[in-house]
């Protein structure tokens, strides 16, 4: 089937739901190609390639929504669509007496456009012999120490593709690539069991090809995530009280997504997730004066982001890729919203936050790309200008916050303590605790553009039934004052 | 509609198996009916009529002198699709490693029978609105808002493999989820879910009455220093410590790789007596699909006896290798990762909650946790905070509602401090997904380590 066939079966789509009744419909068309291979130990555990295709409906009717999904292959699409449109609707009709205020869409064009992700690399076309050599490489050399009790090494790639309509007469295609990998070392010793992973726990993800794995060296840092597990089951156990604390870059970009990308999700705000993932403790009043953090932090949100997961055309209700800020020198600016929650929240136009997880569900809001912009540090600076015992704390190793994303707690791979400038005795199990404001008002230095990377997280998940997202968070290593570490 | 009848289902799998030029070769097929709304503030927010398939393609191929094996999925019964996910797979097995000597796929089966509950897959969106809309009118007069969701699932899997096995199973699943907050401030709220295989069988008119009762009572909270109470943890606290351990503690994977607690414990007495820990997809009260990942049939498997652990769940690879029976807990394969229990059920004491509560002189009624996790694996150390109404307890009374708190414990070292099980098993969830059945526990001496200010 060619693109103007897909387009034109998603315009068809459309016009079922609008001969069903409904008076706004929109269709996503959705294949998702997958490759996922993984060495654990040796040997080659993970070897599957799932590819997935189908159609999701959604309808307004006297402003209650109703959405209706069904796998189909191509030739058979058309066959599909008169029945998933038709149960759309008998979901929203059948609702909407229960429904006590209206949705109202904030207004959008109905935007036509292709967008693809740039790729150097077709990761789909390297032979898969060479990706599985470099897994096996890899994971070897993470094996360094008999006390490496599981190595892993794993890629994994995906290629979405998607095509788009709506009664208001958006016609889109786009195709998302991302890629993702790891290198791991799990150490067993002295009774501790400890993870060093490169370059982030789970893997990086980034929007792109082949390109971005041949960058993350994989086979070069294994040795040292083997080295460093091994030590970390020797190493004294990062103590509790009050430090000053650095923190690098994968560990910053969780914090980012948990501390301010979760509490500016406008469906968050306006209580549409307290019964699952929770609320917030921003409220719409906030935004132009609240101080979220020193004035050293500004965090912007940006669908162009490059090699950001979430960088696309449109999102999936239409809506185009945008760039804004959300906290500047310390300032709520923004949230993130679709056309369901943007006059709510302030703004005249949705800012183009929705999405789904595939064609089987309904477009929820969610976190786009998220950055602290970087300051003007540079890293060798910041340790030399920085008293002797604070923490530089890196490696995500398992996280924590509350339902209103105030206090939350973290737990690193790895802290080493600074002393004369440098990063010195390795410490285990770092956990740094705080409340979100509070925490962020304790940022006093952010590194510069050098240090500046974009980490993805591949796997947000939100929504009941809970559903996947991948979105990215720039971070340079940043630096925060008399920080809570507990044992 | 996607669920197809078992005689179909096996059809389809066992003509893949047939065309198939693997040497050897499994088909498994997942069919997936979903209805569900989620409800807020201003009702229904989304109301979607789904299905799906997964289609799994397994092979075997015989490759530079060894057997060699590969996996690859679709979503489609389309029979080119499922043809060309059979190509994918073929293509993978060939660059794989040999499949380690001794790893056979299973031959011929007996799985026990089970059938779809009729009422939950037929349960209508009309039926569905009523819910919410007896919700929205018992909490409105007490000036409470609601947010929820109404759900049920149907589905069935079917297994076919080469060696002549055949599997098929179905489950249904139905919940009802509700949380009652203030409309002044929503961080004063209640919430409860109930699941069952039949849809009949849930009694919302109770959850909505006891969490809108509860809401109301959770008005003003308190604060409270952070240090360690005694808890009775109502099962849906109970359920985020069991799922945590469940993915951590009892596999055979992680025990023989010496990240679990319970490694070289077996026949250990860790917990109190009363303490009896099992893994029960058969359970009557929430039967599962009852084989794993590769058609074994799974065993209802004791894991706590009397508080001694009697030895970690298994599939075909570890029970082969560690010399043990296959409990049949093993996920698709291939897969790095390790079987694990897949419906932990806590035998039920004898204590009613109210006993439980009159039992403790000082302590918290906590019932839920929210966002619990896992810091340190050999200790099984897991934070987390409470959330949906937590309560002091004076004088083995209820006493007041108090501020949401965060524990970081060792939940080996919580299970030693076990002091009262409730008589009640209840199908309970948590945020990260899974399902066990559980009572409510008192536990002495549990660590609270920080505070909030709702």
């Amino acid at each position: 089937m060619t693109t103007q066939s897909m387009d034109r079966l998603a315009q068809e789509a459309v016009e079922e739901a609008l001969r069903a009744g409904a008076q706004y419909a929109d269709a996503r068309i959705v294949r998702l190609s997958q490759e996922q291979l993984g060495v654990r130990n040796g040997q080659l555990t993970q070897a599957d390639a799932p590819d997935d295709f189908g159609i999701g409906i959604r309808v307004l009717k006297d402003g209650c929504w109703g959405f209706a999904a069904a796998p189909a292959v191509p030739r058979d699409l058309a066959d599909v669509l008169p029945g998933v449109a038709r149960r759309a609707f008998k979901a929203a009709r059948d609702l909407q007496a229960a429904r006590t205020q209206p949705v109202k869409l904030a207004e959008e064009a109905g935007h036509v456009g292709h967008f693809a992700t740039p790729v150097e690399k077709d990761p789909f076309r390297i032979p898969l012999q060479e990706k599985i050599e470099l897994l096996r490489e890899a994971e070897a050399a993470a094996r360094v120490r008999s006390e490496v009790v599981v190595g892993e090494a794993m890629v994994s790639l995906r290629r979405e593709e998607q095509w788009q309509a709506s009664s208001e007469g958006a016609n889109l295609h786009q195709v998302l690539m991302r890629v993702g990998g790891h290198v791991t070392a799990t150490a067993s010793a002295h009774g501790h069991v400890e993870t060093r992973s490169h370059p982030a726990l789970g893997g990086q993800y980034l929007s792109g090809g082949w390109e971005h794995i041949e960058a993350m060296n994989l086979v070069g840092a294994a040795p040292r995530m083997g080295e460093e597990a091994t030590a970390l089951c020797s190493a004294p156990a990062c103590p509790a009280g009050e430090f000053t604390m650095i923190l690098g870059g994968s560990q910053l970009a969780l914090q980012i997504h948990e501390s301010v990308g979760h509490p500016t999700e406008a469906d968050r705000i306006f209580d549409h997730e307290i019964d699952f993932a929770g609320a917030s403790f921003v409220n719409r009043e906030m935004v132009g004066h609240h101080t979220y953090g020193a004035q050293t932090v500004n965090l912007e949100a940006n669908s162009h982001l490059e090699h950001g997961l979430d960088t696309r055309g449109w999102d999936d209700d239409g809506v185009e890729s945008q760039r804004w800020p959300i906290v500047e020198n310390g300032v709520l600016r923004g949230l993130s919203s679709d056309r369901e929650w943007a006059e709510s929240a302030g703004d005249r136009r949705s800012r183009g936050s929705s999405r789904a997880e595939g064609w089987y569900n309904p477009p929820i809001v969610r976190i786009p790309n998220l950055s602290l912009l970087p300051g003007d540090w540079d890293l060798q600076e910041l340790l030399r200008d920085t008293e002797d015992g604070a923490l530089l704390v890196d490696g995500i190793r398992t996280w924590s916050i509350d339902q209103r994303r105030l206090n939350f707690q973290f737990t690193c791979q790895a802290a080493w303590e600074v002393k004369d400038g440098q990063p010195g005795r390795l410490l285990r199990q770092p956990t740094y605790q705080g409340n979100t404001p509070d925490f962020w008002n304790r940022c006093d230095a952010v590194c510069g553009p050098a240090h500046f990377q974009v980490f993805g997280v591949p796997n947000c998940g939100k929504g009941n039934p809970y559903q996947i997202a991948e979105m990215s968070h720039g971070a340079a290593p940043a630096r925060f004052r008399k920080v809570t570490f507990i044992q | 509609m996607s669920i197809l009848s078992n005689d179909h289902a096996v059809e389809l799998c066992q003509q893949m198996v047939e065309q198939s030029p693997a040497a050897q070769t499994e088909v498994s097929l997942l069919a997936v009916e979903d209805r569900f709304v989620r409800f807020a503030c201003h009702g229904p927010t989304q109301n979607a009529d789904r299905e799906k398939y997964e289609v799994a393609m397994r092979v075997r191929v015989q490759a530079n002198g060894a057997l060699r094996e590969a996996r690859a999925t679709c979503g489609t019964i389309d029979p080119d699709d499922m043809r060309a996910t059979l190509k994918r797979a073929l293509t993978l097995a060939e660059h794989a490693d040999p499949v380690a000597q001794g790893d056979v796929l299973g031959g011929a089966v007996t799985i026990p029978g089970s059938a779809l509950e009729r009422p939950t897959q037929d349960h209508t969106f009309r039926e569905k609105r009523a819910w919410i809309e007896a919700a929205q009118a018992a909490a409105q007069p007490a000036g409470l808002a609601t947010a929820g969701l109404v759900q049920t699932t149907a589905l069935t899997r079917t297994l076919v493999n080469s060696a002549g096995r055949v599997a098929h199973g179905a489950k249904a699943r139905a919940s009802f989820a509700l949380t009652a907050y203030d409309q002044k401030n929503s961080s004063v709220a209640a919430s409860t879910e109930i699941v069952h295989a039949s849809v009949d069988k849930l009694d919302v008119s109770k959850a909505i009455a006891s969490t809108v009762e509860r809401a109301q009572a959770a008005r003003a909270p308190q604060p409270i220093p952070a240090q360690e109470y005694t808890v009775i943890l109502m099962p849906r606290a109970v359920s985020a410590l069991l799922l945590g351990m469940a993915y951590r503690g009892f596999g055979a994977q992680e025990y023989h790789e010496s990240r679990s607690p319970l490694c070289g414990r077996v026949g250990e007495r860790i917990f109190p007596d009363g303490l009896c820990l099992m893994d029960d997809v058969h359970h009557e009260l929430y039967p599962g699909i009852p084989f794993d990942g590769e058609g074994a049939p799974t065993l209802r498997t004791d894991l706590l006896r009397h508080g001694a652990f009697t030895g970690p769940v298994t599939n075909a690879h570890w029970a082969r290798r560690l010399g043990l029976t296959n409990t049949g807990h093993g996920p698709a394969q291939p897969s790095s990762e390790g079987p694990r229990p897949q419906q932990l059920v806590l035998a039920p004491g004898h204590q009613s909650v109210e006993q439980l509560i009159a039992s403790v002189d000082q302590g918290l009624l906590v019932h839920q946790f929210h966002y619990t996790n896992l810091m340190e694996p050999r200790e099984m150390v897991f934070t987390g905070m409470t959330r949906g109404g937590t309560f002091r307890i004076e004088g083995g009374r209820v006493t007041h509602p108090v501020q949401n708190l965060r524990f970081t414990e060792s939940l080996v070292r919580a299970l030693t401090r076990v002091k009262g099980i409730g008589n009640q098993l209840e199908v309970a969830g948590a945020l990260f997904g899974g399902e066990v059945l559980c009572p409510a526990l008192r536990i002495d001496g549990f660590r609270f380590t920080s505070t909030t200010a709702f």
